[in-house]
């Protein structure tokens, strides 16, 4: 394989540890579909792998938002993700990406109906994909209760990027779970 | 261009500042900034014209930090890569007319940190596990990782502290020092020769371990050792007490580190919910069990804050709680209480063997060791289940639950400890009778009197056995009871003598405590096995034959206990402390056992269990682990300091003392009073400085995390006050003033084309910039081009400000939500750009009227200021505006607006307008038609809140659909000559309108209605910044456009495509009557630099009043005029 082959590793090179991390995920991603995927990137082949192959990597198929990862970091929105994307997936996702750009991505990630707001119905699958069902629908809807309620800057009934990130912000955890290891 | 020579510095300093902010801001929203990857290529475009080597460098280095921070930006990975190859391609192509130097600096900060990455990474692969706890994270989560994370911190210390011992005392010692078999205290006395190599006196340290650098004994007598005269027993008490001091100090320093992480991380703990939610899932799990476990610890977590909630509503029914809790803390104290008394039983007891029988079992041997790990492993689940008898929050039951254990492993050692001591006493008080003549009697007397009780005891059985058994490692104790009667002493005396080492109580402990972590260590391994390895074994291989499901009923597969693990270590540590003064080599035992701990553990965390379903988080726990580790250290160093210093040394071995006497360090044997005295002084400096250098790293700590809430409320302020603002301008927006953004956001939601007349109304309401979008709807063609031609113009112009505008001005066009700042910056642009589109619209009065009236609106104050500052100067540029003018007003009613516009644009509008006339009646007159039906009422609505421009942008707006119809018929032709004529004056008015609309707000908010107008002018001049701080929208507006400007870049581009089309549309209308009416523009742009002053209440009152007073206003004025 050239290294010329891969242009958005050549084109991220400033950076050595992102180089090689590029070429890692590069091989993950060649990887799950060595037949699709060609070695050689230096025509920008179309190669575009389905939902059904990202989400059943290990790194991802135990993630209950694996789905909406996907979905959020595809260019179309619907999960298939060509290596651009998948590049970009692992870069919001790994240690080096900054707060804010997590928590943006983190956003779009619980905004299950891409209304640029996480409401209740949100709040509600996040609540069930993280439980996997367990809770009776009363304690849903009051975690949903307090978690608007706690959150809810502007009173509108919905989180805003703006409300989320005030919240997230704060959160200890936030940084040292949001991110996956490739 | 008159205006250009006098501006261009102020614009240039101010584009800069803009930019400045630009950045900033993009720091702070860089989310909100939609990718445009165009918007690099648009500034480069602009600064290209630019020769100013500031502005080349500005735009350097903005295209650098495009560069730097391009990760931080959430665009998709192809636009990212788009903007990263301009942003590189711009800053090679214009790096080179700077200077050099600043290149080559930039060049050696990259390699440096090319350079600072290589090393990091090259350091990463010497951390010694670092690929497996990674691993091990990514299984289990971060609090399983968490304790492996802290395993191989004490092993770090431990390398640490072997490096001491192993340096300054075993190396000398085994170099230089006296060989084996040379003194008494390193040869094993003829009786145990025979049986030093048995595997039974090896295995309880007897022997040849006994006799080798592994204990304090071994360590000869001489002052210095070797050549040198290497002070061997000055080093190592320095090393002994250096061992203490390193620990404290890195522990302390690790936890002063810890607290300002946590502190500065975790203080509002307003968001349980939230962060129970969205931060519960650990994006690292990546295997099918720990997934499992994980999301019922969230259920967990989850149902523990509902049911946190209910309980604050209601108090629960607490008798038979609390007695359960009564009763369960009694148990514990009970099995504390028992476990104690156990340790001190077999203590004793095997004392007692000891004394009685000649050959010990293996049993009997390692009775105490056994016992001692026996109960610190049966313990921990015993409290296990009296915790659930309390009913406790789990988080509670945790804590509980550690502090149990800690105290049960504190109790175990020290009552072993205290039991060794007791033996120590024994031996010190033969040792004391030993040394006969200058026994000191206080201190025999209180150490007897401290082992009175098992001395009393013994005393029966003891008594008739006077036998001396030397068995390797519990050697002496007869000599305890020896020590009742003097007679007793004396004949024990003499055996005592024959091996000095026997009598050595600092090897006995160190023995003792080596034989401790063996032990413990063999345990350990026996439980990972027993627990973990065969458990899951059964677990995984039984449960098929099973008749129920092993796997997840009664066995299951074992659960890694962090916080019972995290306490073992911390036990463990804990005895390194305390034998490592007397055992010189227990570190470097240690750090073997540490290294064998973690591949053991770690493979049994990865092949046999799964996560503690309590997830006991990492980043709240750590400083937890170290505070108990510090509390050991603490407890651990007491006893040893206080048998250093309480007891004597033993005779036969103290190769110490001499040293202490020379040093006076410690007590002085012959004075047992001054001893005591000295002990004192000795070891309370070495305490308090150690307590002051912990509260010293606490202060500090609170200190920084005092600076971080500090900036956090300062941060928060701000927020408030945003919010204020936020909240303000809102009200605003419903009572008085329009919302911009919400405009903006509909505007852009209509700027499909869909609904022209409404985008129309309120864009032209809003600002002219918008405007511009609303145009496009109607026509494509027309919108883009007023864009483009404001940024050709401000190519030619060349003043940076300029470029900024343009891009405001595409902004808005973009639909992008918040336009308030667009308001500002349009009038340059507008001033510029619009011109031509101008043109246009008096041609074809619909679309372009719009265009106009809102260039008008954003330029009246430009050509007002012209006059103001540089009336002499722009006297050119008035006449060429009025022949532009002229052009316009020819048209009819926008002719007139424009006149004020045209200053900035005027050469370029004249070769416009000549190469296009014929194309714009098309799309005119759609659009016009829309406006007039809806326009109306729209602009009724908009007016109270766009005071200042909407007055005379209705006024322009209202002309337009008049216009257009004027075309279409001959009556309302007339009827729009009424109309343009108010046009004209309305653009006259509009100078002068625009200082009313100021002075509309001087009327609700401020007085100074003629300064404030020449400020705005100004302002406007410069680059219309200064304008963007005065209205209150402004404030949010300008975070949001400022990002934007890159972005827009995409609008401009597809702007000057169109630009060509609008302007051949607008030359055809304009060109006749435009030129008629130069004469009159001319005069009315003269009379308009006086209305300011004499006109501005009028034109206040008349604003105020409504849109209907605004159009008779304007009509006055052209009469005026004319």
């Amino acid at each position: 394989m050239r290294w010329k082959s891969k242009p958005p590793c050549s084109q991220k090179s400033q950076e050595p540890t992102s180089l090689s991390l590029c070429l890692r995920l590069f091989h993950r991603y060649r990887d799950l579909a060595p037949q699709l995927v060609p070695l050689d990137y230096t025509d920008k082949p179309a190669v575009t792998l389905p939902y059904e192959l990202i989400g059943s990597m290990p790194e991802l198929k135990d993630n209950p938002f694996r789905q909406r990862i996907a979905e959020v970091f595809s260019e179309h929105g619907d999960g298939n993700m060509t290596l651009d994307d998948f590049l970009d997936m692992f870069s919001v996702l790994s240690e080096m990406a900054p707060r804010d750009l997590k928590a943006y991505y983190a956003f779009k990630i619980y905004d299950f109906n891409n209304d640029d707001y996480i409401c209740k119905s949100d709040l509600e699958k996040t609540v069930n994909k993280l439980t996997r069902n367990e809770l009776t629908p009363e304690e849903i809807s009051l975690v949903c209760e307090k978690v608007i309620y706690e959150a809810d800057v502007d009173n509108d009934g919905k989180l805003s990027l703006a409300d989320f990130q005030h919240m997230i912000v704060r959160a200890p955890d936030f940084l040292s779970t949001f991110h996956i290891r490739i | 261009m008159a205006a250009a020579p006098a501006s261009p510095a102020l614009r240039a300093a101010k584009s800069c500042k803009k930019q400045r902010t630009v950045k900033r801001q993009t720091g702070v929203y860089t989310y909100q900034e939609p990718p445009h990857s165009n918007s690099e290529d648009d500034a480069g475009e602009e600064k290209a014209e630019s020769h100013d080597p500031e502005q080349i460098f500005q735009n350097i280095q903005y295209q650098k930090e495009i560069m730097s921070n391009i990760r931080c930006r959430p665009w998709p990975m192809r636009q990212k890569l788009r903007a990263l190859r301009q942003a590189k391609e711009i800053v090679l192509k214009y790096e080179g007319r700077l200077t050099r130097t600043r290149g080559y600096q930039a060049a050696g900060a990259e390699l440096w940190k090319k350079f600072l990455r290589l090393a990091y990474n090259f350091v990463v692969i010497f951390i010694p596990w670092e690929m497996r706890i990674k691993k091990i994270e990514s299984h289990f989560g971060s609090g399983v990782a968490s304790y492996f994370i802290f395993l191989r911190w004490l092993f770090g210390i431990n390398i640490v502290l072997t490096i001491m011992t192993g340096a300054f005392v075993v190396l000398p010692e085994l170099l230089a020092g006296a060989p084996f078999g040379s003194t008494l205290s390193k040869t094993i006395p003829k009786e145990h020769i025979a049986s030093a190599q048995d595997l039974d006196t090896i295995w309880s340290l007897g022997g040849y371990l006994q006799y080798s650098v592994l204990f304090y004994g071994y360590y000869g007598r001489d002052r210095k050792i070797g050549k040198a005269g290497y002070r061997l027993p000055l080093a190592y008490f320095l090393v002994g007490m250096a061992v203490f001091a390193y620990s404290f100090i890195i522990l302390l320093k690790k936890m002063a580190k810890n607290s300002r992480m946590s502190l500065a991380s975790a203080s509002d703990e307003n968001y349980t919910f939230c962060w129970r939610l969205f931060c519960a899932w650990d994006y690292l799990i990546g295997n099918p069990e720990a997934a499992e476990s994980k999301a019922a610890a969230i259920v967990n977590s989850i149902r523990e804050a509902i049911l946190e909630e209910q309980e604050k509503k209601k108090s629960k029914n607490l008798a038979v709680t609390i007695s359960l809790r009564i009763i369960a803390n009694i148990l514990v104290l009970l099995s504390l209480a028992g476990s104690i008394y156990i340790i001190y039983f077999v203590v004793d007891r095997s004392q007692r063997l000891e004394r009685t029988k000649k050959e010990l079992t293996l049993w009997e041997k390692n009775e105490v060791s056994v016992v001692v790990s026996l109960i610190t492993m049966i313990a921990p689940s015993a409290f296990e289940l009296v915790a659930a008898l309390e009913m406790y929050h789990p988080r509670t039951t945790l804590r509980f639950q550690l502090a149990r254990v800690l105290v049960l492993y504190l109790g175990n050692l020290y009552s072993l400890i205290i039991a060794l001591l007791d033996k120590v006493d024994s031996m010190s008080v033969t040792n004391s009778v030993c040394e006969d003549s200058d026994v000191n009697n206080d201190a025999s007397n209180s150490t007897t009197s401290l082992a009175t009780n098992t001395l009393s005891k013994d005393d029966n059985l003891t008594l008739p056995n006077v036998q001396i058994q030397r068995n390797g490692f519990v050697m002496s104790e007869e000599h305890r009871t020896q020590g009742l009667t003097d007679s007793l002493v004396n004949q024990t005396i003499s055996f005592n003598t024959q091996n000095p080492q026997d009598q050595c109580w600092e090897t006995y402990v160190g023995q003792e405590m080596l034989k401790l972590s063996i032990i413990d260590m063999i345990f350990t391994v026996a439980s990972i096995l027993l627990i973990d390895f065969f458990r899951g074994l059964c677990v995984r291989y039984l449960s098929d034959c099973w008749c129920w499901d092993l796997e997840s009923k009664f066995p299951e597969y074992g659960e890694f206990k962090i916080a019972e693990n995290v306490l073992h270590l911390v036990y463990n540590q804990g005895m390194i402390w305390m034998g490592a003064f007397f055992s010189p080599c227990l570190p470097a035992f240690n750090v073997l056992k540490l290294i064998g701990l973690m591949y053991l553990r770690s493979w049994a965390v990865l092949t046999c269990n799964v996560p503690h379903q309590q997830v006991f988080r990492a980043s709240r726990s750590n400083n937890f682990y170290l505070a108990m580790l510090l509390f050991m250290l603490f407890l651990c160093m007491l006893p040893t300091i206080f048998a250093i210093a309480r007891y004597k040394p033993s005779l036969s071995c103290d190769f110490i003392a001499p040293s202490y006497n020379k040093l006076t360090m410690f007590h002085n044997t012959q004075i047992p009073d001054k001893l005591r005295t000295s002990e004192v002084t000795h070891i309370t400096p070495f305490t308090s400085s150690m307590l002051i250098y912990y509260l010293q790293s606490i202060a500090r700590s609170l200190k920084f995390t005092n600076n971080q809430l500090r900036m956090k409320i300062q941060t928060e302020r701000t927020e408030d006050k945003k919010k204020v603002v936020q909240m303000a301008v809102g009200k605003d927006l419903e009572s008085s003033y329009n919302n911009f953004c919400f405009l903006a956001r509909i505007q852009n939601l209509d700027a499909n084309d869909k609904r022209p007349e409404q985008e129309t109304d309120i864009i032209s309401q809003e600002s002219s910039v918008r405007s511009s979008t609303p145009r496009k709807n109607g026509s494509v063609l027309n919108f883009e081009s007023p864009v483009s031609k404001g940024t050709r113009i401000q190519t030619i112009s060349q003043s940076v400000p300029q470029a900024v505008p343009a891009t405001d001005v595409v902004r808005p066009a973009n639909a992008t939500p918040t336009t308030s700042t667009s308001l500002t910056p349009a009038p340059s642009v507008s001033s510029v750009q619009k011109p031509r589109n101008d043109h246009i619209t008096n041609r074809y009065p619909s679309v372009v009227h719009r265009s106009a009236s809102e260039l008008c609106k954003t330029k009246p104050y430009t050509p007002v200021t012209f006059k103001k500052h540089t009336e002499d100067v722009h006297s050119d540029p008035l006449f060429r505006k009025a022949i532009r003018q002229v052009n316009s007003d020819a048209l009819g009613a926008g002719a007139p607006v424009f006149l004020g516009c045209r200053p900035y644009a005027t050469r370029y509008f004249l070769v416009n307008e000549n190469e296009s006339r014929k194309k714009s009646l098309r799309s005119t007159s759609r659009l016009q038609r829309h406006f007039r039906k809806e326009e109306p009422g729209d602009i009724i609505e908009l007016y109270p809140r766009h005071i200042r421009r909407y007055v005379v942008r209705t006024p322009h707006q209202m002309y337009s659909p008049h216009p257009s119809e004027d075309e279409e018929d001959e009556e309302e032709l007339e009827k729009e000559f009424m109309n343009r004529s108010h046009r004209p004056r309305s653009l006259s008015d509009l100078r002068p309108a625009s200082r009313f609309y100021i002075g509309d707000r001087a009327d609700g908010h401020i007085l100074m209605s003629k300064d404030l107008a020449r400020v705005h002018y100004k302002s406007w001049d410069d680059g219309f910044e200064l304008d963007l701080d005065r209205p209150p929208y402004a404030y949010k507006k300008v975070h949001l456009n400022y990002p934007e400007p890159r972005v827009k870049p995409k609008s401009k581009q597809k702007l000057e495509q169109s630009l060509t089309e609008s302007d051949s549309i607008s030359i055809e209308s304009s060109s006749d009557p435009q030129n008629s009416s130069n004469d009159q523009y001319i005069q009315v742009i003269h009379t308009k630099d006086k209305y300011p002053k004499t006109g501005a209440k009028l034109t206040k009152k008349k604003s105020k009043n409504s849109i209907d007073l605004s159009m008779p206003e304007p009509s006055e004025l052209v009469c005026s005029n004319v």
